[in-house]
């Protein structure tokens, strides 16, 4: 056998989920299926870590079980393990319980806004000097850390309900009540905002780098409420700036 | 000229590896007169930014750190990944580390990554493979590197040497230095039967940049390399028969205590790198400084 094929079916037998009844004639000697039980009880441990509210949610035999067929859905590919996770979320909202996928995707938004980017708060002064016929054209930049969620079942009160007491069982699941929702933060320390209807769809067009008057007036359009749009907008600003959402105004040249 | 000599490798003393429990012991409390520098697994660090970019900054301010990866792959026969090696080089840049060093072993196949350090097969074409990757890392990284031996749970068929040969042929070809984990070397030999003695004795000592140690655990039928517990007895004395043989060859050499599941509290785990500096300062007397 070449190096490649050695490589190759060591790597088919490692994510087996069941133990291996025999060594391949290529073992000269020892256990092959030492590995094979490490990279399981590695990347269960992983996602465990990752997802601690999924996990007691589910309970170590129905995790362990999602576990082996999201490795078949989405076997590890990336040499970073903090991103092991990142398509649990997408992979639960193909099962009938919605309240996994939403719970996966909130837990998820915290390890993102873990380690995302770091950027200066917004500067006030340099607000201050933004002549007001500029705004319509600004664009506004939020912080990398922001994470935004449309959740149907309201998995971010649940989590907090949770980590009062983690090891309480069982865990009261929510009634269904879709719910926007923010994970962000601030120097280190993480948060969950919760927003209504209107607030998160200009939120949505800010970050996906509408200029502000553009972004008002569709939602306006979208919505028939641009009345409200613009009595909200300074509000809305004031808020978002306060929680370090917005780390940048960008004003279009003239 | 050694290896170590050419490329000004010093020896820094004992160190520990760092992790986020002990960021407060480290990093505010300023460490312990015990620990004289910092590893890091060089993964942790190629995150944007947010609390592990900090703890780094904090880091860098204070103490040296060496970068130790898990992840390059360097025996694997899918290519390099280039990605990893601009944010290595990133990661090694900033830490201004006087080497790096990783696995040699290989960690993807089938376009997967494993997450593990799987053994290589002892072979000539494995030689071959590895020795133009080796240089291709450091001429890219632009620093010194070094490869560890690693713990295993299996030997392959079709091997034509001992581990320590594979090893100590790897780096003379590809010029590059050696990190000798002495737990690995100890829970190796015990799992497939051969003298640990034999390897320490047969490491180029003019290239062992470091040392490593750790606890491991006794699962009975073998080892099982877990870093969760203190240096045994046994690795201990395997480590003073390795510092006999190196320091008065190439001088002391830096010593890094890991610990990385079931971590203790800071106080033990600087206790255990007093214990690193005593056994050598036994071990080799008035050697060579």
């Amino acid at each position: 056998m070449k190096l490649h094929d050695f490589q190759s079916a060591f790597a088919e037998t490692l994510v087996l989920p069941e133990p291996i009844a025999r060594e391949p004639s290529w073992v000269g000697g020892g256990r092959l299926d030492i590995y094979r039980e490490q990279f399981w009880l590695r990347h269960i441990a992983c996602l465990v870590e990752d997802f601690p509210l999924l996990a007691a949610l589910l309970g170590q035999e129905k995790f362990d079980a999602m576990v082996a067929e999201y490795v078949a859905a989405h076997p590890p590919t990336e040499f970073q393990m903090r991103v092991f996770g990142a398509k649990l979320a997408d992979f639960l909202e193909t099962t009938p319980d919605r309240l996994l996928a939403d719970v996966a995707r909130l837990e998820w938004a915290f390890i993102d806004a873990f380690d995302a980017a770091d950027a200066p708060p917004l500067d006030p002064n340099v607000v201050a000097q933004i002549p007001e016929d500029a705004w319509p054209s600004a664009r506004l930049v939020l912080h990398p850390s922001v994470q935004r969620m449309k959740l149907l079942y309201p998995a971010h009160k649940m989590r907090e309900k949770w980590r009062e007491n983690e090891d309480a069982r069982p865990i009261a699941r929510p009634e269904r009540a879709p719910s926007n929702v923010v994970v962000y933060r601030q120097k280190f320390l993480m948060y969950v905002e919760e927003m209504d209807d209107l607030a998160f769809a200009m939120l949505d067009r800010i970050a996906r780098g509408e200029a502000l008057g553009a972004a008002g007036d569709a939602l306006a359009t979208e919505t028939g409420r641009g009345e409200e749009i613009e009595s909200r907008i300074g509000e809305w600003f004031t808020r978002w700036s306060g929680l370090g959402w917005i780390s940048r105004v960008e004003i279009a040249s003239r | 000229m050694s290896f170590r000599e050419r490329h000004r490798i010093p020896d820094l003393g004992v160190g520990v590896g760092f992790r986020p429990k002990h960021a407060k012991d480290v990093l505010d409390d300023g460490g312990s007169p015990h620990v004289a520098w910092y590893e890091i697994v060089s993964e942790n660090f190629m995150v944007d930014g947010g609390r592990p970019m900090d703890n780094l900054a904090r880091l860098l301010d204070r103490h040296t750190v060496i970068p130790h990866g898990v992840s390059m792959s360097i025996g694997a026969t899918e290519k390099l990944d280039a990605g990893y090696l601009a944010r290595l080089k990133t990661l090694v840049k900033r830490t201004n580390a006087p080497y790096f060093t990783d696995h040699i072993c290989f960690c993807r196949a089938r376009g997967l990554d494993l997450h593990d350090l799987l053994p290589l097969p002892y072979t000539k074409e494995a030689i071959e493979h590895v020795v133009p990757r080796i240089r291709h890392v450091q001429n890219t990284i632009d620093k010194p590197f070094a490869i560890e031996n690693v713990s295993s749970y299996l030997t392959y068929q079709s091997s034509e040497m001992k581990e320590h040969e594979f090893i100590a042929e790897i780096a003379e070809r590809a010029d590059c230095g050696i990190l000798l984990d002495v737990n690995n070397v100890f829970v190796s030999a015990f799992n497939h039967g051969f003298s640990a003695e034999e390897f320490i004795d047969g490491i180029p000592a003019e290239r062992v940049v470091q040392i490593h140690l750790a606890g491991h655990m006794d699962k009975g039928a073998y080892l099982l390399d877990t870093h969760s517990d203190h240096v045994r007895e046994e690795v201990w004395k395997l480590y003073e028969r390795a510092m006999k043989r190196i320091v008065p060859i190439a001088g002391r050499v830096s010593t890094l205590i890991e610990w990385d599941t079931m971590i203790p509290t800071f106080d033990v785990l600087a206790n255990e790198a007093k214990l690193a500096k005593a056994r050598l300062d036994e071990a080799v007397g008035g050697a060579l400084p």
